[in-house]
């Protein structure tokens, strides 16, 4: 435990980076693999958390929120991701506005994140899981790989799920904006480092 | 198979057997029973000593009876009651006016009973995105709605918006979902004037516009009440037109007269009889409290088919609504997601506890909603010893031949071994400020169809009181009175050296062996004796009905029964305090309790 609190340096080489002038990213933020990790403008990487580009390129949007100990790109757990790792170019896609909360995980396989779409603390999405707009995956959500959630899904851990009906999509992107301007005053950025 | 932490239970003496038959044949002399009682073996798998035994810190215990009370005989009273969410205190007096719910701005979310917040749903302008911070700081105004901020969740959905951020549950019981207001009844009164409000002509030709007027429950249940109560006062004020129909209905009072006329055949007072009687009719339009049932559902059939099995509420979300009545009608109501509305939060209470034979309060919560203190808190921890079980390995010791090949499992929770000896540890502690005698009675077998064997060493020894921590401590530097007294309590065992924890441990050295009737080891206030249990082997015979559940764990019943002296007087109010202030009573409780030690292998 005590080794997390200091991230080692990535092993290996550094993945090629494409980062915006804008966007704002730890430097203890964790960068691994050999694809090309792409990061749109005004994005916010918090500390320790990690972005891993060993399957294929990940690609995140403008004015994304990606937490602390959330993981982009990981393994596929089950048999079923497992599947879908081989040959994809994009492993993650993260769509503009989409938040992904303390210690979620997006894994890598042609994975889709829709626009709006906050990802909760501790869950899950399957490898090629393609999540639609605006949706909400409660905390400790589990999306199976392959599956398709349509947009303004709400998506309770129990495996419930609801429609949003609240038509606030701009007013959250609103939200976002002002959350990123807080943030970014917060956490010291430090691009260079990963350039 | 999952590991078992040996636990020991107590039952509450509340559920004595003798007790519980006495009030059912009064006739039987009460000492019969109890010597009935005495013989028996208590039988923790018994189906009724489910409901009796209870971890030693669910106890109370009453001092002025000297007895265990368990949550089962105790009288419970409200101190206070609180909204759980704003903690705050609801007096008992808004309680039968308001309802047992929070009438402040606290409310659930009805589809995963987060929390609600307030929220504004105006759009405001634009913000510059980045660049203007004091944009934060305008004041919200326009329509708020309560958000759920875990499922996202919005009253916008079904059509309830608030003018006001504060204040919502006045405003949410005058709003229907949907939007629209609740009508007052002077609203509806000017309603039915104006012409515009006129429901449609009814197109099918059947139904009276006065019918298709909707009421909510509550409009609803004071017309009828007005208008039966007209009816009771001037039963002859109905309209003489439907008296004819009057007279064929059942429930009219008329026929029944009728009938009892042609019994009695008093045909020439059947006219007199009549106007005395009087014709009740029954409500006729939504003035009277009439609603018609509304049997057509194809609207609910399309939103079915139109948004799916999704859209429809569960049955916990329905039976977690509170009842509304501002609700229209109860046919057809709360199917969909849609119909769902808020939930106030449900009030909770403190309690007091009070011994049911002396009233005296046991426990008593600090009134207060935010501290969580109790002002009187009587636990049988402080008041009866405690039993910590623990197995004894004597494999790990120097192993001198005792005889015992047998050993505890070495892991605590590891299985025990069927048919081969095992021990364990009783540690028992004494709360309390006396030096506390105890006996210990254990039947040889344990009871029910896996009888294994049960030996405990040493049934009877004393328990040191418990006194201060450093009173041990400096009396032990002296040598004193107290020591010589702990070497002869040892009963004979090979004490050595000093007391405490030195002492111990040189007991375990010496004494690597069982010895019946002597303790194992001793300390301030605390004593260990060794249990030798035998398991039964879990091999069935053929046709023996199969394990039930948890029948494989060894469970000991244990009559335990504990003296001391305390201090007499306090109990009868005028005793002659001051002549016997000194004298010492003997007091004694005695009680079953139960002890798991383990799973036995199958």
């Amino acid at each position: 435990m005590s080794s997390k609190r200091t991230p080692h340096p990535p092993s290996g080489p550094r993945p090629p980076v494409h980062l915006s002038s804008s966007l704002t990213i730890s430097d203890t933020a964790q960068l691994t693999g050999t694809h090309t990790i792409e990061i749109r403008s005004e994005s916010v990487i918090h500390p320790r958390a990690r972005l891993e580009s060993s399957v294929g390129r990940l690609a995140i949007g403008r004015r994304c929120v990606v937490h602390e100990r959330a993981t982009l790109g990981a393994a596929p757990v089950s048999s079923a991701g497992l599947g879908r790792v081989e040959g994809v170019e994009v492993a993650v896609t993260l769509a503009d506005y989409v938040t992904v909360e303390v210690g979620a995980v997006v894994e890598a396989g042609e994975t889709v994140v829709g626009e709006g779409t906050v990802v909760g603390v501790g869950a899950r999405v399957g490898a090629g899981a393609v999540v639609g707009k605006h949706c909400t995956l409660t905390p400790y959500t589990e999306i199976a790989a392959g599956e398709v959630v349509p947009d303004f899904t709400v998506v309770y851990s129990n495996g419930l799920r609801r429609t949003d009906k609240r038509g606030v999509a701009e007013l959250k992107n609103k939200g976002m904006v002002r959350q990123i301007d807080v943030l970014r005053r917060m956490i010291p950025s430090n691009p260079a480092k990963f350039a | 198979m999952a590991a078992l932490t040996p636990y020991t239970y107590i039952q509450c003496p509340c559920s004595d057997f003798s007790t519980l038959g006495r009030s059912s044949d009064p006739n039987l002399p009460a000492g019969t029973e109890a010597d009935d009682d005495d013989d028996r073996t208590f039988d923790p798998r018994a189906p009724r000593a489910n409901y009796t035994l209870y971890p030693l810190e669910y106890l109370l215990y009453c001092e002025d009876c000297h007895q265990i009370r368990c949550p089962r005989c105790i009288a419970e009273e409200i101190v206070t009651y609180y909204c759980p969410n704003c903690l705050f205190e609801v007096p008992s007096s808004n309680l039968k006016s308001e309802g047992n719910r929070c009438t402040r701005s606290c409310f659930q979310c009805p589809v995963c009973i987060g929390p609600l917040t307030v929220t504004s749903v105006e759009t405001k302008p634009d913000p510059s995105l980045l660049a203007a911070p004091d944009n934060a700081a305008t004041p919200h105004a326009g329509p708020y709605a309560l958000i759920c901020s875990y499922c996202a969740w919005s009253s916008a959905e079904v059509g309830i918006q608030f003018e006001k951020p504060n204040g919502i549950h006045a405003q949410l019981a005058k709003l229907r979902n949907g939007g629209s207001t609740r009508l007052t009844a002077k609203e509806r009164k000017e309603r039915r004037k104006d012409p515009s409000f006129r429901p449609q002509p009814a197109t099918e030709g059947q139904g009276t516009p006065n019918e298709a007027e909707d009421l909510d429950l509550e409009t609803q249940f004071a017309n009828l009440k007005a208008f039966h109560q007209g009816q009771l006062a001037n039963p002859n004020s109905a309209d003489t037109g439907l008296s004819a129909l009057g007279d064929l209905g059942f429930s009219s009072p008329t026929s029944l007269s009728r009938i009892m006329s042609i019994y009695t055949g008093g045909s020439l007072q059947d006219k007199k009889a009549k106007s005395r009687v009087g014709a009740m009719r029954e409500a006729l339009d939504a003035n009277e409290g009439l609603q018609l049932a509304k049997l057509d559902e194809s609207a609910a059939i399309e939103a079915l088919r139109s948004e799916g099995h999704g859209s429809t509420a569960s049955a916990a979300q329905l039976a977690d609504q509170p009842p509304n009545l501002g609700e229209e009608h109860l046919h057809g109501r709360g199917r969909f997601t849609s119909e769902l509305r808020p939930i106030p939060y449900l009030l909770r209470t403190k309690r007091s506890k009070r011994c049911p034979v002396c009233r005296h309060i046991i426990s008593k919560p600090e009134a207060k909603v935010q501290t969580t203190r109790f002002r009187i808190r009587l636990v049988a921890g402080s008041y009866i010893p405690s039993i910590a079980i623990r197995p004894l390995s004597l494999s790990g010791g120097t192993g001198t031949g005792t005889g015992t090949s047998a050993s505890g499992p070495a892991v605590p929770g590891a299985l025990l071994e069927p048919l081969r000896p095992a021990h364990y540890l009783l540690t028992f502690k004494n709360p309390i400020f006396e030096t506390i005698k105890v006996t210990l009675g254990a039947p040889a077998k344990t009871p029910g169809r896996l009888a294994s064997k049960v030996t405990v060493l040493c049934p009877e020894f004393e328990i040191d009181a418990n006194t201060d921590v450093w009173d041990e401590a400096l009396n032990q530097g002296g040598g004193s009175e107290r020591d010589k007294r702990r070497r002869r309590g040892e009963d004979g065992a090979a004490a050595a050296g000093g007391g405490g924890g030195a002492g111990s441990q040189s007991n375990i050295n010496h004494q690597n062996q069982l010895e019946v009737g002597k303790i194992w080891e001793r300390g301030r206030n605390w004593v260990s004796i060794v249990v030798e249990v035998v398991p039964a082997s879990l091999r069935l015979e053929e046709g023996d009905p199969p394990l039930a559940e948890d029948e494989d764990v060894l469970e000991i019943p244990m009559f335990v029964r504990v003296e001391w002296e305390g201090e007499a007087g306090g109990d009868e109010v005028g005793s002659v305090a001051t002549r016997d202030r000194e004298a010492r009573e003997k007091r004694e409780l005695a009680y079953w309790c139960v002890l798991g030690l383990g799973r036995i292998r199958p």
